[in-house]
């Protein structure tokens, strides 16, 4: 295969969201195929690893640790004379403009090769505005959350300035794209995330662990909180069974005091942050999603790929593209605490079920495999390259 | 007996039905268990299951005593039966229903039950949620806020919502009314609700969500309801909506028929034309005539006028059987080719078209925003053009010929606009004077004169490409706005170029603000024309107007002229509307109709001379004379004539004309209508018509510079073809360009047609393109001046005829809709006994005489008659006559 030119544009290449895991999957195999990658970090976190390997080359638009706030209007402010305001958004214009220029001299080293540019938080794409004149630089938007997510978020309006310019707008789900696409979008296609680790494992085994887990920044969107209440509600028909939560994150407090006041301190675990989620999924029985909102989970389709039934909330329509309903796991409403304790039961009293559900789980991931999804990626490139030979 | 208190029955029972549910049934009945409301009896009812529900039933029932269930021995086939069975096996005070693929939110017993107590309703409804999208179900209509004892007779909007089993029921206004689902019917929630509402006296409404409903997608299975692409399917649909119409006419609620048959439309035949691209032939026909029938028997086809557009069409189209048309509406609304050419239009509006509708119901099918499909190919742009092969069509039209396009960059904020021209295709933007900011597209679809304006969107194109430009002041490139607009950004390199026009945006848009707080008629301008009103009447300026400052004609034209070669010394003003463009001649001051300089002049000047009305302009004062000369012989009915003048209108009139000094007359037959209709007392000068000098006189300079004028070889036939302005016809105007393309093509080519429209219609006229042989005249300021190059004239209620016959040429009269002219305008006199000159009814005939024009001098006596009559006073010397009486 020839050789590429791939950047990818992140917030801060650090951080250790699903958007981090998925684009360090995709930038080290790119790299294995012996593409030429590059990251294009426009913050970086301070002193944290990161999960990309040594071979991708990061270079961070802000070393110095500016963060761009917010775009804020010149006249208002004016009239009000809330000369603090403008001064600082006077700032934030200057830097932009010469960051945009930055931006413009690092892919000047590419000369007229071509360059697929992969951006995976739509904040990015204020700094790459004149690059979308440039014939051989295609841009790849991406957007990591469900419509509904993004929709009630300041990244909405981010995303209909510049995702309908770009050579191609990913969605996780083809319900998403559907709704970009009423919108107006004509360039909105679908690529699944890639999941890092898949491994078969034994169903009796895993059954005997006993423990529910639960993976992923623990903020209020997360609805930990409510896989807490849900496991109160029927610890006493579950013997023996644990609930485990990993990562770390402002709701940690409240989550302790939730367990304080079920007084379940024997059975629910607060686990901090882990370096190694295979061995985690390893030694769990269900994993569940408490969530409010999603995109296409990454922890579902990880936990699904080493053989993990799942119970979620229904969030987002990502949910139902990873679980089959009564084949690899069970859907609650969101918020219904009842509901979603009762499919623990469920599935937990039931052997033959959880057994069923593994096995399906395991065979439903095969599309979210790492090498499946990179082929799409690769086909890809092509569609958008095409115009420019 | 407290003992016998905890052995009474509770309160409410819950019917759950079903039917092969294995995989869900158990969770309806946890719900139902873990509800807060404790004391419930349920009622299981299973409908005979092939699969594990009945033992799933079983087994989860049997340590749990409130629960009961019921095994059916044969399958129902339906819901109808194991609900029935349900009731049957229960007596309690209230029931509620329950589908075994469904759940109950966990409180949902406690809050139905407690409102249905609360409220003493006989129903209580709460709120339905769908799993595939948990959106409440007609949320904001219906269950916005809550509601307490309504009837559904005050509040219709109810009927949309047709489901059984959202609500709870008072077991004795069920029995009281015998009200069970009716047995072998499908679709039986239609009807069993309908009726529940209808029967209820109260019924209470509570905007709370109880219970979800399981929408399974790509389900292998679906449920009854559920597979539409069953023609047995539909057949159930209509027939449960028959029974409801039954129903509602049997109980003296035909009234409400139309919100029943509102929510049919919207609700329930929307969800099978929404299937239409995916089913047979052999299903099509069945459903069209089924569902004709079924649109002709309680439904009248007026409840479709009050639709979406879309559905009204859809309607109507199945309403009139017309199934080609129906496919290729339902292909039009979705972007795919239709067998023919659809859109149609009558001039004003669009239509979609059917062979089969009767003219009175086109407007059934009338079509407000045709669909067009835009192109932008090719674009280039460097600093100075912008170029791009533009394809613009409008979907499915018939008659593309008749529509024109203009491209448009426009800059809203600084009111800027560069306009496309067209080089074969190609549209080209010429950028040199473009201003920084951006610049939108915008395309102005002109259709027989009448625009339309589309705002060009980014997902209207095909593709949209991106250039960028670099001049060494500006950086001009192509972009998509968040709003989908598609246009060019025009950025200076210069930061302070940049501030420069950014803070001229900000200063016109204050600017606009404020000027739209201000009224026309501010306290400084009535102060000031209080001031002006104060000043002395010159004695020698005269203040003209014709035709409210649009024309330079007319007799105030002629009066002026005479005046002007007189060599009195007067100051003249003329009052038009468009200063710059007004062609007057000579020493004279042009003052804009309605301003401050033109309250100025007339309160000063001695003179008005006027053709129809302009005192309300400023007050009259005593010393003031006003000439009105009116403009023309009257010929319908007018002021107080006329049948349908209201009192508004006559004092209007009145106020008019009781500051008129003198009233000119151009023969004594309207002399006498004048005074009668304008109930005129004043100094009437019957001196025939100033303006008809012109046509006595016959000067061969005048005829020169019109033919000059108009491009017109000497020795060429010319027609003047002046149609009068059908006011109550919007359409008439579209009648006249077909009557233009027809005679363009049978006249010969040493003929000439001149085409005088009112000139309302004037701007309309020039922006379309008109065939050989017509030459569009609606323009020229002055008609008088064309009747003298003119060989014949084509008129019809128009008084044209009367100047015209002074010069006793031939006159044809094309009076197509003679007799729709006479029910909306009255005349005055007899056209079909006195018109001097053939009355044809339609363009055949008037062409015959046009190819023998010898035939015509048999209406030469007539035409003699006419003129004595009418024209008898016109010796070319009217204006001297004027000017001698009234500026002594």
């Amino acid at each position: 295969m020839q050789k590429k030119n791939i950047v990818f544009v992140l917030n801060e290449y650090n951080g250790h969201g699903g958007a981090q895991r998925v684009a360090s999957i995709l930038a080290n195999d790119f790299v294995a195929d012996g593409h030429n990658v590059k990251i294009l970090s426009i913050n970086e976190q301070q002193n944290q690893p990161s999960y990309f390997n040594d071979q991708v080359e990061v270079n961070v638009l802000h070393e110095d640790g500016y963060r761009a706030p917010m775009e804020k209007a010149l006249f208002p402010h004016l009239k009000s004379f809330k000369f603090k305001v403008v001064s600082k958004e006077l700032k934030r214009r200057r830097q932009l403009i010469k960051s945009r220029l930055k931006v413009e001299k690092f892919f000047d080293q590419f000369g007229d090769e071509m360059v697929y540019v992969i951006v995976i938080q739509v904040w990015g794409m204020q700094w790459l505005e004149n690059l979308m004149y440039r014939k051989n630089i295609k841009i790849i938007g991406q957007s990591h959350e469900s419509f509904a997510a993004a929709y009630n978020s300041h990244r909405f309006k981010r995303i209909l300035k510049y995702y309908k310019q770009t050579a191609k707008f990913l969605l996780l789900t083809e319900k998403d794209a559907t709704k970009f696409e009423s919108l107006g979008f004509t360039n909105v296609g679908v690529l699944h995330n890639p999941t890092t680790y898949r491994k078969k494992q034994d169903a009796k085994k895993l059954w005997e662990n006993k423990t529910f887990i639960s993976v992923g920044r623990l903020i209020e969107d997360k609805g930990n909180d409510l896989l807490i209440e849900a496991f109160n509600k029927v610890k006493d028909q579950l013997p023996g069974w644990k609930l485990e939560i990993y990562g770390d994150g402002p709701d940690h407090k409240n989550l302790k005091l939730l367990i304080d006041i079920y007084n379940l301190h024997d059975r629910v675990f607060l686990k901090g942050r882990t370096e190694n989620a295979l061995e985690v999924y390893e030694r769990a029985s269900i994993l569940l999603l408490g969530s409010k909102a999603e995109g296409l989970p990454m922890t579902l389709i990880e936990a699904q790929s080493c053989s993990l039934p799942c119970i979620s909330t229904d969030c987002a329509p990502g949910i139902k593209e990873i679980i089959n309903e009564y084949e690899t796991g069970l859907l609650a409403t969101v918020g219904d605490a009842d509901q979603f304790s009762r499919h623990m039961v469920r599935l937990a009293k039931d052997f033959n079920k959880y057994e069923a559900y593994s096995k399906n789980a395991y065979i439903e991931s095969q599309k979210f495999e790492r090498n499946y999804i990179k082929q799409q990626w690769y086909a890809l490139f092509d569609e958008v390259g095409v115009e420019h030979e | 007996m407290s003992n016998f208190e905890q052995k009474q029955t509770p309160e409410l029972t819950v019917v759950v039905i079903a039917y092969n549910n294995e995989l869900y049934v158990e969770e309806a009945l946890e719900s139902l268990y873990h509800q807060t409301l404790k004391d419930i009896e349920v009622v299981v009812v299973n409908d005979c299951s092939k699969d594990r529900t009945g033992e799933i039933i079983e087994e989860y029932i049997a340590d749990k005593p409130n629960f009961r269930v019921v095994h059916l021995e044969t399958n129902s086939g339906g819901c109808n039966v194991p609900r029935n069975t349900g009731i049957l096996h229960s007596d309690s005070k209230y029931v509620m229903f329950l589908d075994g693929d469904d759940w109950y939110t966990s409180n949902a017993c406690e809050v139905m039950l407690n409102a249905a107590k609360r409220t003493g309703s006989d129903i209580v409804a709460g709120q339905v949620i769908r799993t595939n999208n948990y959106e409440t179900w007609y949320k904001n209509q219906i269950y916005s806020r809550e509601r307490t004892n309504i009837n559904v007779r005050e509040f219709p909007e109810l009927i949309f919502d047709s489901l059984s089993v959202n609500k709870i029921y008072k077991r004795e206004f069920l029995d009281r009314n015998n009200l069970r689902f009716q047995e072998g019917l499908h679709y039986e929630d239609v009807l069993f609700t309908g009726q529940a509402y209808f029967l209820a006296n109260s019924i209470s409404i509570i905007p709370v969500p109880i219970y979800y409903w399981r929408v399974v997608e790509n389900a292998k299975v679906k449920s009854i309801t559920n597979q539409r692409q069953d023609i047995k399917n539909f057949i159930n649909r209509i027939n449960s909506h028959r029974f409801l119409d039954k129903f509602m006419i049997d109980n003296g609620d035909a009234i409400y028929l139309s919100h029943k048959n509102n929510k049919f439309f919207r609700h329930d035949l929307r969800l099978y034309v929404n299937d239409y691209l995916d089913v047979d032939e052999d299903y099509k026909a069945q459903f069209h005539q089924l569902i004709q029938e079924y649109l002709h028997e309680n439904i009248n086809k007026y409840e479709f006028i009050k639709l979406a557009e879309d559905l009204r069409i859809i309607c109507y189209l199945l309403y009139l059987g017309d199934q080609a048309a129906f496919e290729d509406y339902i292909h039009y609304l979705h972007d795919l080719p239709t067998k023919e050419l659809r859109i149609t239009h009558n001039g004003d509006f669009y239509y979609f078209k059917s062979d089969m509708v009767p003219k009175e119901d086109q407007k059934f099918l009338k079509v407000t925003n045709p669909k067009f499909e835009i192109g932008i190919d090719d674009l280039q742009l460097s600093e100075n053009n912008l170029k791009f092969n533009s394809n613009v069509d409008l979907k499915s039209f018939e008659d593309k010929e008749v529509v024109l396009y203009q491209w448009e960059l426009r800059n809203k904020s600084l009111k800027h606009s560069i306009f496309g021209k067209n080089k074969d295709g190609r549209i080209e933007f010429d950028l040199h004077n473009l201003l920084p900011g951006n610049y939108y597209f915008y395309l102005t679809i002109n259709f027989l004169g009448k625009a339309k304006e589309v705002l060009v969107k980014y997902d209207m194109l095909n593709k949209m490409e991106y250039i960028k430009v670099e001049s060494n002041k500006y950086s001009i490139s192509t972009f998509v706005n968040e709003k989908n607009m598609i246009g060019i950004k025009n950025r200076p390199h210069s930061e302070l170029t940049d501030i420069y026009w950014k803070t001229r945006k900000r200063l016109r848009k204050f600017r606009s603000k404020r000027n739209k707080n201000k009224k026309n008629n501010g306290l400084l301008t009535r102060a000031v024309k209080k001031l002006l009103y104060k000043l002395p009447v010159k004695k020698n300026w005269v203040l003209f107007e014709s035709q409210m400052g649009k024309q330079y004609s007319d007799n105030p034209k002629y009066i002026y002229e005479e005046l002007k070669n007189s060599n009195k010394n007067y100051k003249y003003i003329w009052s038009c509307e468009n200063v710059n463009e007004f062609p007057v001649e000579g020493n004279v001051t042009k003052v804009k109709r309605g301003s401050l300089k033109h309250y100025y002049y007339m309160t000063r000047s001695k003179y008005w001379v006027d053709n129809q009305g302009i005192s309300h302009l400023a007050p009259k004062k005593k010393e003031q004379i006003y000439l009105q000369t009116w403009h023309g012989t009257p010929l319908k009915k007018m002021g107080a004539d006329k049948d349908n003048a209201t009192p508004a209108e006559m004092k209007k009139l009145q106020s008019q004309t009781k500051n008129w000094n003198y009233f000119i007359s151009p023969n004594p037959y309207s002399t006498k209508i004048f005074k009668k209709a304008f109930k005129y007392t004043g100094n009437v000068l019957e001196t025939g018509y100033p303006r008809n000098d012109l046509l006595v006189q016959q000067p061969e300079q005048i005829k020169k510079k019109v033919k000059n004028h108009f491009n017109i070889p000497e020795g060429k036939k010319v027609i003047l073809y002046a149609p009068t302005f059908r006011d109550w016809n919007e359409n008439s105007y579209f009648d006249t360009l077909r009557d233009i393309n027809k005679l363009s093509k049978e006249i010969n080519d040493d003929t000439i047609v001149l085409l005088r429209l009112h000139y309302l219609l004037a701007s309309k006229i020039s922006q379309i393109q008109l065939p050989g042989h017509i030459i569009n005249a609606s323009s020229y300021s002055d008609i008088q001046e064309l009747y003298l190059i003119t060989d014949i004239l084509i008129t019809d209620y128009s008084s044209v005829m009367f100047d015209y016959a002074v010069l006793k040429r031939p006159i044809i009269f094309y009076c197509y809709d003679l007799d729709e002219y006479l029910y909306y305008r009255g005349m005055y006199f007899d056209l079909k006994e006195d018109a001097p000159g053939p009355i044809c009814t339609n363009l055949e005939e008037v062409l015959q005489f046009i190819r023998q024009p010898e035939q015509l001098d048999a209406y030469k006596n007539k035409l003699e008659q006419f003129s004595k009559t009418y024209c008898g006073i016109e010796d070319g010397q009217a204006s001297k006559r004027v000017i001698e009486q009234v500026f002594k």
